[in-house]
């Protein structure tokens, strides 16, 4: 091709660089193009990374100060991950915060805690006032982490430094997000009931084909040798009790769908999660700490839990749903006593 | 007869020649091409493959840096997933350090439980525990017992006595040949002060059959001898993984799963199809039953700093949770279907995450690991890798080790 255009020595090479560096533009707009395959590029897609970026940001653990607010922050942090020691005396069960607010309460749809703050003060339904941070999470302690079979027998008591604490590892969360702004990711997220409602029976299927491998096929979840929670438990005495909102079929079903099983999120769809939080909510817990002396089920369901997707109050195959566990033997947590 | 060869027949010993054409110009173009490309490469990838954190900095320098800082730094990395950073340990399952009695016994009480671990009731502060406490002889230098001990002691314990890795040397060597703590009981016999332990009952553990035993050490026509690759007592080498103190759920599951196709592997294809049912029982009731240090390190190069957050934390942003929220808060493994991670060879943790990636592995429940290993980058799976192979090994109910 190129006997009829001879080239003198120098302008050929110019010719054979220029050539090779244009190749190599070509190549690297190719790969950064993701037209290279990743057999030949070596180089793997990963395809969530791109996903949760639209989500609020919260700082990372680095940035957290060195100094008074930094160790509240700390100390916010570790009650937050292992609630059931570093806030004991008031945890009647073996959960942690953690084990529903994912990822240390910063991941999105697992109701991050960098969403939450801003929301705070607000009017609830549940008990129907004006609720501080501080209310919010009493809340948590009285309901989700069943503080009535605690050794305190209650959840701390306004102002205890478990709130201090907690605020301050939230407030850090949420540096820079927006206060009564609904944000993206915030709570569980939303899952319409389906058209059919839900069923018990494909529920527990669901829940024997995507559930059990880690909760258990009893739904006492899983331990390790030492008796360290792995796995939660999600009914029975050592659960979250009536009163908590994972106990309604619909906030469940949400939590499920976003995040369940963990690192599948979306994996069910939504008739799945429906069906397979119908079947979960439908086994007995510790009682709702609502029902005082006097009070029936039925008294406490149309009192608080009137219009609520929940089995509690109604019968199944006619057993009353909602009467509780048993009490435990002495306050879970306590030391054993010498025999 | 002698007829002249015909021109238009080829000579049969045609040689091809060329005149001497230069090179056309598409190759110039492409071989320039590969030549910068390459030292592009080359010169972005240097300063890879060294792991240092700032752990093994502090370590290596030992004494110039503050002796409390150091041991501090190895507390977070080595005691704090089941101490917890607070020393709060984690209620009705791991001791907690504060309010704890053991510490204030001293920094020598302390260094001789990290030799050689617990397996056995205690009471501490007033609460019962199973207590399985890993032994860390082989993860931890004289030099880092020594900072460990003497920080644990100093903080949980206000001792103000000082352990040096000459003394842990001295104790290392005294400790070698022995089991681990049999509970609280055992420590209290060797250090009176601590309070009334509760009392450590023997476990008894079946012998190990005959015919299983054979099968170990002999092996049997089709099936080779297990030890002639895992070890003798099932420690496993670079790709071929430890099997001492693995659930015998999981190993069993394996077992079934090679011998049915559904988990491929050349050799265990071949010698898991002669094993029969109550055989692959009793293998793996054998290697479950072990209890056996760490002969794991980290030896790929890998990220450690990387590789501890991944397992503790996990990278949420790629959908990756932490390694640990599935396979116990130390690695230690939830039965049956989360094998216990620790002490496993680096090599082989990386290969079988690969193995998930590509699609070659596949029986991982509900596929959890197909996606979660796809999600990782090869240096991720290296870094994983390696910072599992640092750990020390799960204990385990068994404290026997079989002979042969």
């Amino acid at each position: 091709m190129t006997s009829d255009t001879p080239k003198t020595g120098i302008s050929r090479s110019l010719v054979a660089v220029a050539g090779g560096v244009v190749l190599v533009g070509l190549g690297a707009l190719a790969l950064k193009a993701g037209l290279v395959p990743s057999w030949i590029s070596g180089t793997e897609k990963t395809e969530a990374a791109t996903v949760d970026t639209t989500y609020f940001q919260p700082p990372g653990d680095d940035m957290i100060p060195d100094d008074h607010n930094g160790d509240a922050i700390r100390r916010g942090r570790e009650i937050f991950m292992n609630t059931a020691t570093n806030a004991g005396e008031f945890v009647g069960n073996g959960l942690s915060c953690s084990n529903c607010h994912l990822d240390a309460g910063k991941e999105p749809m697992s109701a991050p805690m960098w969403a939450a703050w801003g929301q705070y003060p607000k009017w609830r339904g549940k008990n129907k006032m004006i609720n501080t941070m501080e209310d919010r999470v009493m809340g948590c302690f009285t309901y989700s982490m069943n503080a009535q079979h605690s050794v305190a027998g209650h959840p701390p008591p306004h102002g205890h430094d478990i709130y201090r604490d907690l605020e301050a590892y939230f407030l850090f969360l949420a540096t820079g997000a927006p206060a009564r702004t609904k944000m993206a990711g915030a709570g569980f997220g939303k899952v319409d009931k389906p058209e059919g409602g839900y069923s018990l029976e494909r529920g527990k299927v669901v829940f024997a084909e995507n559930c059990a491998v880690c909760h258990g096929a009893d739904g006492q979840g899983q331990t390790d040798i030492n008796g360290r929670i792995v796995f939660p438990p999600l009914w029975g005495p050592n659960s979250f009790n009536w009163g908590a909102g994972m106990g309604r079929i619909n906030t469940a079903a949400a939590f499920i769908k976003h995040n369940m099983p963990l690192s599948q999120p979306g994996k069910l769809t939504d008739q799945e999660a429906w069906d397979v939080a119908a079947y979960i909510d439908s086994h007995e817990r510790p009682k709702d700490p609502r029902q005082k002396p006097g009070m029936s089920v039925e008294d406490v369901r149309a009192t608080f839990k009137a219009n609520e997707d929940s089995w509690y109050g109604k019968e199944i195959d006619g057993v009353l749903i909602g009467v509780g566990t048993p009490d435990p033997e002495r306050p879970v947590g306590a030391p054993e006593t010498e025999g | 007869m002698n007829k002249k060869p015909d021109t238009q027949q080829v000579d049969e010993n045609f040689d091809p020649w060329e005149r001497n054409n230069r090179l056309p110009l598409p190759v110039v173009w492409v071989a320039v091409a590969l030549a910068l490309w390459g030292t592009g490469t080359l010169l972005t990838n240097t300063g890879g493959g060294e792991a240092t954190t700032a752990l093994d900095v502090a370590v290596q320098q030992e004494t110039p840096l503050d002796a409390a800082s150091t041991g501090a730094r190895l507390f977070a990395g080595n005691c704090a997933t089941c101490h917890q950073p607070n020393g709060s340990g984690v209620r009705l399952a791991v001791p907690p350090l504060h309010g704890s009695e053991f510490p204030a016994q001293g920094p020598e009480l302390v260094a001789q439980i990290l030799l050689r671990g617990i397996d056995g009731p205690i009471r501490v502060d007033g609460h019962g525990y199973d207590g399985h406490m890993p032994r860390f002889a082989t993860a931890l230098s004289d030099g880092e017992i020594a900072q460990i001990s003497t920080y644990v002691a100093a903080t949980y314990g206000g001792a103000e006595t000082k352990l040096s890795a000459d003394q842990v040397s001295v104790l290392r060597a005294e400790t070698a040949d022995l089991a681990s703590w049999q509970g609280g009981e055992a420590l209290a016999a060797a250090f009176p002060a601590l309070p009334a332990q509760p009392p450590f009952a023997t476990r008894s553990l079946d012998p190990v059959a005959p015919e299983i035993s054979s099968l170990i050490f002999d092996g049997r026509s089709d099936v080779w001898a297990c030890a002639s690759c895992h070890g003798d007592l099932g420690q496993g080498v670079e790709n071929t993984p430890r099997l001492s103190g693995l659930a015998a759920g999981y190993i069993a599951k394996q077992l079934h799963e090679f011998r049915d196709g559904s988990r491929a592997n050349e050799h265990m294809n071949f010698v898991a199809a002669a094993l029969s049912d109550a055989e692959i029982t009793g293998l793996a009731a054998y290697y479950a039953s072990l209890h056996v240090p760490s002969t794991a390190r980290p030896i790929l190069g890998g990220d450690l700093t990387r590789g501890e957050q991944l397992a503790l934390v996990g990278d949420w942003d790629l959908g990756v949770p932490a390694c640990f929220s599935c396979h116990g808060p130390s690695g230690f493994g939830v039965a049956p279907n989360f094998p216990p991670l620790a002490a496993q060879h680096a090599p082989y943790t990386a290969s079988q995450l690969a193995a998930w990636a590509g699609g070659l592995r596949t029986n991982s429940p509900l596929s959890l690991m197909d996606q979660i290993s796809a999600a990782l980058s090869t240096e991720d799976r290296v870094a994983i890798a390696d910072y599992l192979a640092s750990l020390p090994a799960v204990p385990t109910g068994g404290a026997a080790i079989a002979s042969n």
